[in-house]
């Protein structure tokens, strides 16, 4: 280890060596340590290549503000973390860690020539620059500028860890654990508050982690929080967003820190609901402003006390301080005390405090007043400085290893600032400060402006006697936005702060701004010569700091990434082969192919066995509501569009749901089981929608209606028998029913029991054969479907899917809603006026069939189409014309919305919505596609069993 | 019914059980959803108390809303549906199942995808809520067991989502 | 994620549960057959969009299942009151 680890002191254990790797070079340091304090200590001072100019930079500060030292941490397949910060990254055994932006490599980068050439980079140069050819930009600048100037590499592979998430309801949620955060703690400890303390380091104490005297006070009140039952600790967990009604989001690091990668969650996210919030965030230094800024080597000087007193490491072997606020002067004596050399003090104050004065001289520091740094020597690592008087600019060059800046505090606002809470401008520390909460929120310590760390001058950017226009001067150390850029915007034309940094960049980049924001906001000022109040300040929005992807899904992702709904006869058609397709949430079996079967030889074979033997089908998706009560007719006959009152009970109706603009929002067959008691049954996907939709009627339309709602679809699994043998098959199996004819026809509902299991049996069709759907208690789906197939085998039952029933009931007419319905479709336009009650003085959508837009000629109407060759299946979606030699583009008069080989028929069939189309039958229309223009003719939409003849036996 | 034909459920009938938490199918029950404009309407049908209050519950009758009660009774104790009264009894025995959350985390198991506050959450209180995306029926049974009742097809997955939660 | 005070189960509750439901005092003619073209083109599409107080109909649906009313700022997106449905505008 090299010299750079102070003899004594820090909180590392100095008994628990960690080996490591950056870069691929094997590094040492302890437990307790940071990737930044353990390379710092190791005398590395490059940590990485800046996004823009790909300069050299090194640690600027020792927190989550630092800009520079972004690294990305490799823990093994698909673990890959890009943009972490070296001063968040605790070391562990094994830590793999990589420089960013550089390549070939970190002291060899050849994007380095944009440095060279910085001075064709001003703000906004790629807007200006890259307009032009427009076609160029994809193929050419995009994938060039992205290569040259970024962060790290997004992961590639599928991440194997999983990831936790909570919610968690708090009296009194603190954010922040420094001494501040602590004794709000401390004091709220003995109530009865539920409290969370949250802080974002591995352990509480925040400040007071770089201060030895705290220490024992630190310990003692550690012991305190922890033993008291009603403190929940949360280390390691940044609070990244504060949003509404005092809900916090925080995402817990769980294993990163550790050696191995384990099974359980790498991360947490919390989700906390806070009575009331204290945000003891405490304050972020300021850098200073002026040439040579973001040298490695240059840092901040509160960051040189934390590596000093907290990790054992000193920052440099000769170090000068540039400062505007006393606190670097007390950082100057801390770090005397920790055993760090000092070189110099530069202030580039006039006046200052004699005690200061009198300590810098009782150490034997070199004192420099009214100065300023104008340039810093060194490319890797500070090698001296340059500074000068800044009233006569006299210089002088002073030899140093780092130099340290001191330019005052900025308070921690952020999540004050994302909860909505107003900011004050105070002049006397040249910061915005909490004012009034816009919840139930206080700020304490040092993110409220309160502080003991003396005072300063707030400055610009410092004297210097050279060219403003040559010198890079950083604002933004993360986004390479200089003093000059800003000056720039403003001289074109750019007044508000919203405007300067989005054009200049400045507080932009994956650190928000936390060290340039007032920087890039004096400057601004400066240049305009207005009050900073004047200029405005630009927003915080959350994440406070980055946060992974995984976290924020949490387990929403392979099995639990969304519900998907199964049936209780999945599980057969799972076993027995089935392809399954999502329908809404729902897993459907779309068909089941038999050995060496593809989907279309699957499917003819389970039409054709529908039509001639019987079929067995998994309805139970299907929507179904219970409606009881007095007014149950009443209710319904105000619903949909046909007649409910007059429906005997033991029958069934077919119902059509408009919405009150007249367009058909769903149907299903529905059957009246007692003067006061229907089942309802709707679309797979309208389920949820319909039933919405009724209880808004009931209860704010129509609240004197005695009727209730229940929805009853997972109630019972549903078993769609069809075929000319269904009867026969279903027989021998149902008590209490009498089958026959007569005693149970068509549309018609029957309760009685099934292999002893109660039913209610419709007598329905959505094949037009011989059908029957058996509603069965849920649990007792699979049994009876079992049961059906072991007896059904005599008659070469075939169950079928949603792929043949689409073909079935296609071949008679039947739309599906959604389908052949897109929202615009009245009742008329579908050919479903049968079922529109013209008799009925109202129901929803009654009054909107006479708007003006639904009786003009010309709409959309659904027709059947048969293709010219008989083997063309058109392709659902297909546009249609009227003329296909007419000039492109076409008018194009209405597109196919279903299309099907039927088997049955030995032809294709289809559907289509086409203006007018119900004046145009037997007419020909024309399906443009690639290479060939296909003929149909226009027909009605029932193409198999006109009269019924199969229903009805 | 049938002895032959068995009960399918959707999920295993093999509790999960963790660290400080288990996870159980519940034996079927008998279910009803109650729907009147008062609850004395109910009581008349029902001979039986009916609690007023939302979320309160009472002999196995737990008030969701203002005009609608969770009825929850042994398998074997089937109800008349048919009144004739202006109240609606309808039978949703087989729409949920119930999952049985037991053990000292039993409750913070639950907050990890539900947003109520479970230490303001008696004993006896049952509402209609969501985890996650799922909407579910919780009965606080004990200081350290809950009922749980999901719609079948949304079961397979909260019970990976909580047996995924109590592992953690 | 805010909470909404149900005025039926007289509590907060947290946001997912709710699900908004369009302008509020927005009533279905007791007639419509009787409606004039822009009479009825007005209760079917025309709806409010103010800056600030908005009267609004929320359901809480995986709650009680009641619809009811409520006053929201739409620039704090804070709820101002709640109250039944079939109860006077506030």
């Amino acid at each position: 280890m090299s010299g750079y680890r102070l003899e004594n002191g820090g909180r590392i254990d100095r008994s628990r060596p960690v080996e490591f790797s950056f870069d691929g070079n094997p590094y040492q340091g302890f437990a307790g340590d940071t990737l930044a304090s353990a390379l710092l200590a190791n005398g590395i001072s490059l940590f990485g290549r800046s996004f823009k100019y790909h300069r050299p930079r090194g640690i600027m500060a020792a927190g989550s503000e630092e800009p520079n030292a972004l690294i990305s941490v490799d823990r093994g397949a698909g673990r890959f973390t890009p943009n972490l910060r070296a001063t968040g990254v605790e070391i562990h055994a094994g830590l793999n860690a990589f420089s960013q932006n550089r390549w070939p490599s970190l002291k060899r980068d050849f994007g380095a020539i944009n440095d060279r050439l910085g001075m064709f980079f001003p703000a906004g140069f790629y807007n200006k620059t890259f307009m032009w050819p427009r076609s160029f930009w994809e193929k050419l600048y995009e994938p060039a500028i992205r290569k040259m100037a970024g962060l790290g590499d997004a992961p590639t592979q599928e991440d194997p860890d999983i990831y936790a998430s909570t919610y968690a309801h708090c009296d009194l949620l603190i954010v922040g654990a420094g001494p501040a955060g602590i004794d709000a703690a401390l004091e709220a400890m003995g109530s009865n508050k539920r409290i969370i303390l949250i802080d974002e380091q591995d352990e509480l104490g925040g400040g007071a982690l770089a201060d030895p005297a705290l220490w024992p006070w630190l310990e003692r009140s550690r012991k305190a929080l922890i033993d008291a039952p009603n403190v929940t600790i949360l280390t390691r967990t940044t609070a990244f967003g504060y949003y509404h009604d005092n809900f916090i989001g925080a995402v817990q690091r769980l294993t990163d820190h550790m050696p191995n990668n384990s099974d359980s969650p790498r991360e947490k996210l919390w989700r906390v609901r806070a009575g009331e919030v204290v945000l003891a965030q405490g304050a972020i230094e300021r850098p200073l402003v002026f040439d040579g800024n973001d040298t490695p080597g240059v840092m901040l000087s509160s960051a040189a006390k934390v590596f000093a007193n907290r990790f054992g490491v000193a920052v440099g072997t000769s170090v000068a301080l540039m400062t505007a606020h006393d606190s670097g002067w007390h950082d100057v004596f801390a770090l005397v005390k920790a055993g760090v050399g000092i070189k110099a003090v530069i202030d580039v104050r006039t006046e200052l405090s004699s005690a200061l004065l009198d300590e810098a001289s009782r150490l034997g520091i070199n004192v420099y007043l009214n100065h300023s740094v104008t340039g810093v020597n060194g490319r890797h690592r500070v090698t001296s400085i340059q500074i000068c008087n800044n009233d006569d600019f006299v210089g002088a060059r002073i030899d140093c290893d780092t130099l340290l800046m001191a330019g005052g505090w900025t308070p921690s606002v952020h999540l004050w600032s994302h909860s909505k809470g107003s900011l004050a401008w105070r002049d006397d520390i040249g910061a915005y400060v909490p004012d009034q909460p816009n919840e139930n929120a206080r700020c304490v310590g040092a993110c409220s402006g309160g502080w003991d760390f003396g005072s300063g001058m707030i400055v610009d950017v410092l004297p210097t006697p050279k060219d403003q226009s040559r010198i890079k001067a950083f604002v933004d150390f993360q986004n390479d936005v200089t003093a000059k850029d800003i000056k720039l915007a403003v001289r074109e034309g750019f007044r508000s702060i919203e405007h300067i940094k989005r054009y200049t960049t400045n507080g932009m980049a994956t650190d928000q701004g936390k060290t340039s924001n007032l920087n890039g906001l004096q400057i601004a000022s400066t240049a305009l010569a207005k009050p900073v109040t004047d200029i405005g300040l630009t927003s915080f929005r959350p994440p406070y700091t980055p946060q992974t992807f995984g976290a924020l899904a949490a387990h929403a992702k392979g099995a639990l990434f969304q519900p998907t709904r199964t049936t209780n006869i999945d599980g057969w058609a799972a076993e027995n082969g089935a392809v399954f397709e999502l329908v809404a949430q729902w897993r459907r079996a779309r068909y089941f192919p038999k050995m060496g079967e593809d989907m279309h030889a699957a499917v003819n074979r389970e039409c054709v066995a529908v039509r001639s033997s019987v079929g067995i089908f998994d309805a139970s998706t299907l929507g179904k509501i219970e409606v009881v009560g007095p007014d149950a007719a009443e209710f319904l006959n105000r619903m949909y569009t046909n007649p409910w009152k007059a429906l005997e009970p033991g029958r069934c109706r077919y119902g059509l749901l408009l919405k009150e603009d007249g367009f058909i929002t769903d149907d299903g067959v529905s059957a009246r089981l007692a003067p006061d008691r229907f089942h309802l049954t709707t679309t797979t996907g309208g389920a949820a929608r319909v039933l919405n939709m009724m209880e808004d009627y009931l209860q704010t339309e129509w609240p004197d209606l005695d009727v209730w709602l229940t929805s009853t679809t997972e109630q019972y699994a549903v078993i769609a028998l069809q075929g000319p043998n269904a009867r026969k098959l279903l027989e021998p199996l149902v008590e209490g029913i009498d089958l026959s004819a007569d005693a149970f026809p068509h549309m018609a509902i029957r309760e009685g029991t099934i292999c002893g299991i109660p039913t209610r049996l419709f007598r329905v069709s959505f094949t037009g054969e011989l059908g029957f759907e058996i509603n069965v208690p849920t649990a007792y789906g699979r049994a009876v479907w079992e049961h059906l197939m072991a007896e059904g085998a005599k008659f070469d039952i075939t169950p079928y899917g949603t792929e043949a029933m689409h073909v079935l009931r296609a071949e008679k007419g039947f739309i599906i809603v959604g389908q052949d319905t897109d929202g615009t479709i009245t009742p008329f336009d579908a050919g479903l006026d049968w079922a529109a009650g013209k008799k009925k003085p109202d129901f929803v959508g009654k009054r909107s069939m006479a708007r003006p837009d639904i009786v003009a000629p010309g709409r959309k109407q659904l027709v059947g189409l048969l293709t010219d060759d008989p083997n063309v299946v058109l392709e659902e979606g297909a546009q249609i014309v009227a003329d296909p030699r007419q000039p492109i583009p076409m008018t194009m008069i209405g597109h196919v919305t279903s299309s099907y080989w039927s088997e049955t028929l030995g032809r294709s069939i289809a559907f289509a919505l086409v203006a007018g189309g119900h004046e145009m039958m037997g007419g020909m229309l024309y399906i443009p596609m690639p290479g060939k223009t296909h003929e149909a003719k226009v027909s009605g939409m029932v193409f198999y069993d006109a009269e019924g003849a199969r229903l009805h036996v | 019914m049938s002895d032959a034909l068995f009960r399918n459920e959707p999920v295993s009938s093999t509790p999960c059980v963790a660290d400080g938490v288990s996870i159980s199918l519940a034996a079927p029950l008998k279910r009803y959803s109650l729907r009147a404009r008062t609850a004395e309407a109910l009581e008349t049908v029902l001979n039986a108390k009916v609690p007023q209050k939302i979320g309160a519950t009472e002999g196995g009758i737990a008030c969701l809303g203002p005009d609608e009660w969770f009825l929850r009774t042994a398998a074997e104790t089937a109800m008349p549906t048919d009144t004739g009264l202006p109240v609606a009894i309808t039978d949703i025995s087989e729409r949920s199942i119930c999952l049985v959350v037991e053990g000292p985390r039993a409750a913070e198991l639950l907050m990890t995808g539900c947003p109520l506050d479970f230490d303001n959450f008696a004993v006896g209180r049952a509402t209609r809520t969501i985890y996650e995306t799922v909407e579910i029926i919780i009965i606080r049974e004990g200081e350290d067991r809950f009922h749980v009742e999901v719609w079948r097809s949304f079961a397979a997955w909260l019970w990976t989502a909580f047996t995924a939660a109590a592992s953690h | 994620m805010i909470l909404i005070h149900c005025p039926y189960c007289d509590e907060k509750r947290p946001e997912i549960e709710f699900a908004n439901a369009g302008q509020a005092h927005v009533a279905r003619p007791l007639d419509p057959s009787s409606q004039s073209d822009e009479e009825w083109e007005a209760y079917l599409f025309i709806r409010a969009n103010p800056r600030g107080r908005h009267h609004e109909r929320w359901r809480h649906v995986h709650g009680c299942g009641r619809f009811f009313n409520a006053v929201r700022d739409t620039v704090t997106d804070k709820f101002e009151t709640t109250y039944k449905a079939g109860e006077p505008r506030r």
